[in-house]
This record gives structure tokens, sequence and C-alpha cells, in this order.
């Protein structure tokens, strides 16, 4: 029936994609697709317009007409999508391929330009280049005395006197030098004037790191898990007027999420002033506002039976919550909770780049002076803390996961010590950590001048043409940096990613070296903010997003890396055994039953660290690494709060929108 | 006596659950509800209790009209309401014990239940539902490292923490090997003659209908199609209730 029907109208239903894109597959339908294609067509027309126009880019001269090659690509987008109007009518279509390459082709053409990437640099200035990687692989722990004079003596020197020391010769005096001091902690009897004080611990700036991303932690748990359940739909359902909160509670959360730490952090700063205690705020707002989101989205997929089983007990509504839901959500609960504290970790290491606190101020700081052997010190500290902050959530989240019964407790003799025991150490660590990020509730209630003007300016945000021109010219360069990102990380993370897979090394011992090694790399990559990068590529190949956009395709091609790897190492074993068993070589194997099941999830991931780098390239800025975030650091510094709230507002909305996108896109995937 | 008088339930997708079903049971009856899945039984039981608003329609229980019972009311009737399910509904990640006590929440006071304070009567029950459901030395296990049948048996000890004068069960041994069908009736059948609890029970095995109730329903569409003695129905009813392709099959 409906076959024939369609028969009739098909060509001029097919053919109207021709006028108008995407009107065609909707008018047959495929509503989503026709959509997609007719905001993706305008999307690229206006960039290829403002692309020519602002920075001359791909202009070619037909006769006196001036115009963009880049239309060549889009007029087979337009032809792809005609075609795929009319195979759609014959139920078939005419697949992505085509209309994504000549998307992605345009894309690409101006990103590289507006992006400013210029790889001759990498190779002209390699001399710099190799200058800082000398000095960052020999970062300043210990020192040592040379005619009078205290050196730096990094690894090579520590090989070299342990060396004479297993042979009996006489070796210098080695020490900690004052750089680690002021990393961990010191034990000075001076203070800065020079007159001598009884011993104290100083601690150092990664201890205080430590202490943001605990203190962060733990406010963000009290603050998330009472939203949460306002945030829950299932929940909220149940109490008159409860559907409203939801919706205003999930508005909240998402706000407090798309901003950025470091964002948020600038913020901060003009409230409470620079330090640590600025950087715990900073990064509980964001932190309680993506916790008490999956909270609730985990309140949201419990099993309803036994809340309805208690409910028809004669429960009420705070009953059923304490015994239906509550038991339900503890174990996802707390493995939220340890995912985020290792994010926090991380985060605390960046966040003093605004804030004035922790190990991210004495990165800007020795950055600033040019200090790179230091600076590399605090690089492999940190790598060395967030990888064992890493290691201990994975582990835990793993036990938790898994959530087994556990056997009927045996009270041994002073088993009963056990929970005080923790108690105390819990205590401890919260009244050191407490102290040493110096938080000071006064401050919260005593916002500085500044602030009000801040609130004022932002209810004012200036939305002038010249201003929203400037922020949405910034804001395409750092939707376009991510992207570039996102797929130089790509290209390297995909081969690597075949040799950290545990599943296909197999067992040959020069293998399986390789994948320990692969593996350790990528872990110690990951480990590290692409801000704390940005500092490297600035030296070399200059300041601007050309800088930024290589820092985020490190960490994109770590954590890539690690994601395929797993992806690679969760396929299905079956058609592997299938293709093996009609004697297939290995790169056989790999092409015919490795790759069809891996591209799926493989999309999936690109566009999810696309969204990722999204929020990172808005923040690169703050570290020389153009974009938005540069603006936004501008506008901030000049005390023009107007257009600093229109950055803002643009963030938000491009982050918000690129996180709807990506959600739809991967479920699509899947 | 329990009087259904023209339930209808139209869900907001518009689909019809129960179109009007109209019937009673006695106090003390075991009355079994048959038919297809889909054809309300579930939406049924739950009007009952009122877990599903009715959209019209009236069901009488003794001098309680249940449907005209609002916020404390419901709680009220609810706990005199046992429930048994077929997935069991228990918290899986809590003790058997814990599992059972909710049963009594509907008569605490709410702030030291928050606080998993009961008083040692309630505790005493407990122990005593235990012993009744041979539970006893599973008290303190998690809900989820008992086998299916063990885990119906919690559900019931639970719904007779509630001091039932009717159960409502659902399906309440379609997720159980056909075994321990019988041992989970058995216990049904036990608690209607003994303590006089009147039980609803839908069921999908006609000779389970035929071996423990003591009335039957049937309903095909949201519309009762049957109401007698189980022996009543014969090849024709079963033919009317399950449908012509249908073929009688039993079980052990």
């Amino acid at each position: 029936m409906r076959k024939e029907k369609n028969k009739n109208y098909l060509y001029p239903i097919s053919l109207s994609s021709i006028l108008i894109p995407g009107l065609g597959q909707v008018l047959q339908k495929k509503q989503s697709r026709g959509i997609v294609i007719f905001f993706s067509t305008i999307i690229l027309l206006l960039l290829i317009i403002w692309a020519l126009n602002n920075y001359g880019i791909s202009k070619i001269t037909i006769g006196d007409i001036e115009t963009s090659w880049l239309l060549i690509p889009f007029t087979l987008f337009w032809i792809w999508n005609a075609i795929d109007s009319v195979l759609i009518g014959k139920n078939k279509n005419a697949g992505l391929f085509l209309g994504v390459f000549c998307a992605f082709t345009i894309l690409f053409v101006i990103g590289w330009h507006v992006t400013e990437v210029k790889p001759d640099l990498l190779l002209n200035k390699i001399g710099d280049a190799r200058v800082v990687v000398t000095k960052i692989l020999n970062p300043d722990f210990f020192s040592i005395e040379k005619n009078g004079k205290t050196e730096i003596c990094s690894w090579n020197c520590l090989w070299t006197n342990f060396r004479d020391k297993l042979y009996g010769k006489p070796i210098q005096n080695i020490q900690f030098s004052k750089n680690p001091g002021d990393i961990f902690g010191r034990i000075q009897t001076v203070n800065s004037i020079g007159d001598p004080i009884k011993p104290t611990f100083f601690v150092g700036k990664l201890i205080e790191t430590i202490a943001i991303g605990l203190m962060a932690t733990l406010f963000s748990i009290i603050i998330a898990i009472p939203l949460s359940f306002l945030g829950a739909k299932n929940i909220m359902s149940r109490l008159p007027g409860g559907n409203n909160i939801y919706f205003f509670m999930r508005t909240i959360f998402n706000l407090g999420r798309a901003v950025d730490t470091v964002v948020w952090g600038i913020f901060v700063v003009v409230w409470v002033g620079l330090g640590s205690f600025a950087g715990v705020i900073a990064l509980t707002i964001h932190s309680a506002a993506a916790l008490a989101k999956l909270f609730s989205e985990e309140i949201e997929h419990i099993d309803p039976g036994p809340v309805e089983a208690i409910t028809a007990s004669g429960a009420n509504t705070i009953q059923v919550i304490r015994y239906g839901v509550i038991p339900q959500i503890i174990p996802p609960f707390l493995s939220y909770t340890l995912l985020r504290w290792d994010i926090n970790m991380r985060s605390a290491t960046v966040v003093g780049f605004v804030a004035g606190g922790g190990i991210g101020y004495f990165v800007l700081e020795t950055i600033r002076v040019g200090a790179y052997q230091q600076y590399a010190a605090a690089l492999w500290s940190i790598a060395a803390v967030i990888m064992i902050v890493d290691n201990i959530s994975t582990r835990m989240r793993e036990n938790i996961i898994l959530d087994k019964p556990k056997p009927p407790k045996r009270g041994g003799s002073l088993g009963f010590l056990k929970p005080f025991l923790f108690i105390v150490i819990g205590l401890a660590i919260f009244v050191s950590c407490w102290n040493i990020t110096k938080i000071d509730l006064k401050d919260l209630l005593q916002p500085g001048p500044t602030f009000i003007q801040i609130l004022k300016d932002f209810s004012n945000i200036d939305l002038s043409i010249s201003t929203v021109e400037l922020i949405s010219k910034q804001m395409i360069i750092t939707i376009l940096q991510a992207m570039l990102a996102t797929f130089l990380g790509a290209i390297f993370a995909i081969p690597a990613s075949f040799f950290v897979a545990k599943t296909l090394t197999g067992k040959s011992r020069v293998l399986s070296w390789l994948f320990y090694l692969s593996r350790s790399i990528f872990n110690f990559l990951r480990s590290i903010e692409a801000l704390l990068y940005v500092a490297i590529f600035v030296y070399w190949v200059g300041i601007g997003p050309f800088a930024g956009m290589l820092a985020l395709a490190i960490t994109t091609f770590a954590l890539l890396g690690k994601m395929f790897s797993e992806a690679i190492e969760n396929i299905d074993s079956g058609p592997i055994e299938a293709v093996n068993a009609t004697g297939a070589s290995k790169i056989q194997m790999i092409i015919y039953s490795i790759i069809p099941q891996i591209v799926p999830s493989f999309t999936s991931y690109l566009v999810y660290q696309w969204d990722i780098n999204i929020r990172m390239a808005t923040i690169i800025g703050f570290a020389g690494g153009g974009g938005i975030g540069l603006t936004l650091s501008t506008f901030f510094g000049s005390l023009q709060y107007h257009k600093a709230g229109t950055v803002v507002v643009f963030i938000v909305l491009v982050v918000a929108l690129m996180d709807y996108a990506s959600a739809k896109i991967r479920e699509a995937m899947i | 006596m329990l009087q259904i008088q023209h339930l209808r339930k139209v869900y907001p997708n518009g689909v019809v659950a129960l179109n009007d079903v109209s019937f009673k049971v006695k106090d003390g009856a075991f009355l079994a509800i048959i038919g297809l899945s889909g054809s309300g039984k579930s939406t049924l039981l739950r009007c009952i209790n009122r877990l599903i608003e009715p959209t019209s329609g009236k069901i009488i229980w003794g001098d309680i009209d249940i449907t005209a019972a609002k916020g404390k009311e419901i709680l009220k009737i609810r706990r005199q309401i046992g429930m048994v399910f077929q997935q069991f509904n228990l918290v899986k990640r809590s003790s058997v014990y814990t599992n059972i006590l909710s049963g009594r929440l509907g008569y605490v006071e709410t702030l030291p239940s928050l606080l998993h304070l009961f008083s040692k009567k309630d505790h005493d029950k407990a122990i005593r539902t235990l012993k009744q459901m041979d539970l006893l030395e599973k008290a303190h296990v998690r809900a989820d490292s008992l086998s299916g049948g063990q885990q119906q048996r919690v559900g019931i000890a639970r719904a007779l923490m509630q001091d039932p004068k009717l159960i409502l069960a659902d399906e309440p041994v379609a997720s159980l090997d056909p075994v321990l069908a019988h041992s989970i009736l058995k216990y049904l059948e036990r608690l209607n003659k003994e303590n006089g609890i009147t039980v609803l029970c839908s069921l999908h095995f006609l000779d389970l209908v035929h071996r423990y109730a003591t009335s039957a329903i049937a309903l095909k569409d949201g519309n009762v199609v049957f109401e007698g003695l189980p022996k009543q129905i014969d090849d024709k009813q079963f033919k009317a209730i399950y449908g012509q392709e249908a073929e009688k099959i039993s079980i052990v």
C-alpha cells in the first residue's frame, strides 16, 4: 500500500532536496536525517563565506569574481544530499561517507587556517624544541656542589654518581634541590625574611593540590547527594509540583557543568581572593553539578520493583526512599565519587592557573621565568601522583561495580576498632586538608566589591554587533581547534592502540614489552592536563591557537589510545576465531574481524572526545593556547565584565549544544 | 467481601488496559485471575491497592471505598493488603531480614524507621515470620544470594509482616521452576486456609488454577470473560480465553 503511494510522489518529493537540502528526507519520514542535512548545509555555507570575508581563505578569482574553491566540496555535499533523497525514495540511502567527507574537508581547510597551523614551525624551530625537551627530560630534583656552585643533578648525573659509588670511587655530595621542597614541602628553620624560627613544616604545592582535590570532592558529594534527589524524575513525579523542581534542578546542573572549573575559578577569585580556598570552591561548583547530574541519572535507573513493593506495603515517600532507593544507589554513588575524585585531582593541578593555589600556580610561575627544569619536576611529580590516584580509583571502582555479597562478618577480637580507626584517620585528613587549603567560611559571606560589580555587569551583558562578531570568531576558532586536535590525536592513537590491546599483542616477549611500554606512555601522557602542556608548545611554535591545538592533541592521543585499546580488548572473540579458522594471517584477521567490530565504538569515542576537547579548548587560552579562553582572560584582565559575560554565555551555549549533539550522535551509533 | 464495580483504566498513551471490569470476591477465597499477557491482570491487581489510579469505577472492600481514599488513607489501606510480585522485587543488596522488616513500614513512625529502629514486637514478628517461611538460617545474608524460590518466600514473608487481610499475587510463580511453583503456591494456600487471608493471584497455568484456586475469573482485552469455579473452565471456555490457537500445557 504505502510503497504504491510513494511511487506516485517519488520524483517531486525526492527532488525537493535539490531546492532545499534535507526537505526530501523530511518529507519521506527521515526527519532527523533531513534536519541534520539542512542545518549542516546552512552552517557550511555561512562558514565558507565567513572564512572568505575574514581571512580570504581558499580565495580564487575567476574573471572579476572572487570566490572560494570550497564551494566545490560544498556543491558535492548538495548533490550527495539530492542523491540520498532519491535513494531514500527507493528504500535505500546514499551512505554517509561522501557527505561526511565533503563537510569535513570544508571544516578542515578552514580550521587549518584559523588555527594557524604551520607544520614548518615544528621543523624550523626543532632546535628550540630540543632545548625544551632536554630540560623537561631532566627535571630538577637533586643538586650537586661543583666548584662552589650548586648545579642541578638530573638522571645522567645521578647515574654517573651511582656508578661511581658501585665502583667505590669518591662521590660528590648530592642533595635535594630547593625545587622538590617547593613541590612536596620542607622543614624550614628561617622565615622568608631570614629570621630564625623554630623548625616548621611548610606544605608543598603538590600536597596543597591533593588537599584541594580531596576537599572539593568531599564538599561536592555533600552538596550533590540531596540535590540529586530533586533532579531525579522518578522521585519528583511522586511529589506535587515536583516536575517543575526537576526541570529547574537539571538546568542548574547543566549550567554548572558547562562552565569549566578554570572559568569558575576567575569568578571565585573575585569573590574570595586568590588562594587554595578559591580553587576548592571553583572545583566544588563544577564537580557538584557534574556529580548531581550523574547521581540523579542513577536514581532514575534503579530497579523500580523494590520501590513498587515497598510502596505497596503502605510506606510513605520518605520511607520508600530510605528502604527502596538508597540501598540500590550506594554502589553507583560510591563509584562515581571515586571517579570524580580522580577527575578533581586532575583539575586541581590546573585550577591554580587562575585561582592562585596548588601546583598550577607554581607551574605558571616557573613558565613565566623560563625555569623549564623546575617546570619539568612539577610535571613528573604530578604524573606520579595522578597515576597513583587513577590506579587506586580504578581498582576500588572495579570492586564496587562487581558488588559481590560479602560473607557474614566474623567479629574478630579487634574488629570493633576498625570503624573507629577509619573515623580517626578520616578526621585527621579532613582537619589537615582544611588547614592546608586555608578554608575560611567568613570569606564566603563577604564577597569583594568587585564581585558585586561583576554580578551587575553580568545582568547586562554586551550584545553589540562588534562584540558578538569578535566572540563568534574566537568561538569558531575554538571549535575547529578542538576538531583538528581530535583528528590529529586520533591519527596517532589508532595504530598505537593496536599495540596496547592485550588481546592482540599475544605471547611474544618483545610484543608484551612493547605493550607495557606503550601503555605506560599513554598513562603518563594522560595524567597531565592539556593546560600544563601548552607551555612546551608555546615555546616551540609560539603563542596562539596552534600551540593550544598541539597540547590538546597530546592529551587526545593518550585518552583515545586508552579508550580505543579497551574497545579492541572488549570485542567479541567469536568472529576472530572464525576468521582464524579459515587460515587467515594476522593482518587479514585484523581487517576482517576486528575493524568491522570496532568502527562504531571508535567513531562514538571520537565524537565524545571532540566534545571534551571543546570544553578544554575554552580554557586552553589561559596558558597561551589561543581561542575563546584568551578572549575571556583578556576581558577579565581589563575589567570588561560586560563583554566577559557575553563570552561565558557563548561558552555555556556552545558546550551545552555540543554535549547534546554528541550524546545524540553516540546514541545513534550504538 | 471485595467488590469491583465497572472498573476502567486508560493509560495516558491511550491503551485501554481495563474496559469495564466487575466481579466479587468473598472473604477467605483463593481467586485465580487468568488471561493472556496484556489482558489487564497486573493493572487490575495494582488498581486494588491504588498503585495505579483507575480512570473510573469503584472498588469496595468491606466497608471501605478504596477508590475514594485520599493521602494517608491510601497508605492505611495499603498496609492491610500484602503484595507478591513476579520478579520478587526485593532490595537485592539489603539483607533478608531488612527486606522482611520493610513490610512493617506502614505501621511505624517515619523518623525511627529512617534510622532502622524497629520495636521489639516488630523484631519478634520478623523472627516468627522467618520461621514460618523456613528462612531463619538465611536471615542475615543478602537477598540476591538466595535462589529464586527462596527470594519469593522472602517476598511472601514481607507481605505477611503487614498482617494482611488480603494478598495480591501478581504472577508469583512465573519466574520460577515448575517444582518451585507448587512449593510457593502451597505457602499461599496455607495462608489462605489457616490464616483466612483472601488471596487474589494471577496465574498462567490452568492446572495450577485447578489445583489451588477456589474461584476464578478470566480477563481478555480488559473485559471479564469468565467468572466461576475453576473446574467450570472447560475446553470451550479455554479457547474463548486464550484464543483458538492455544493448546493446554500442564506442569509437573
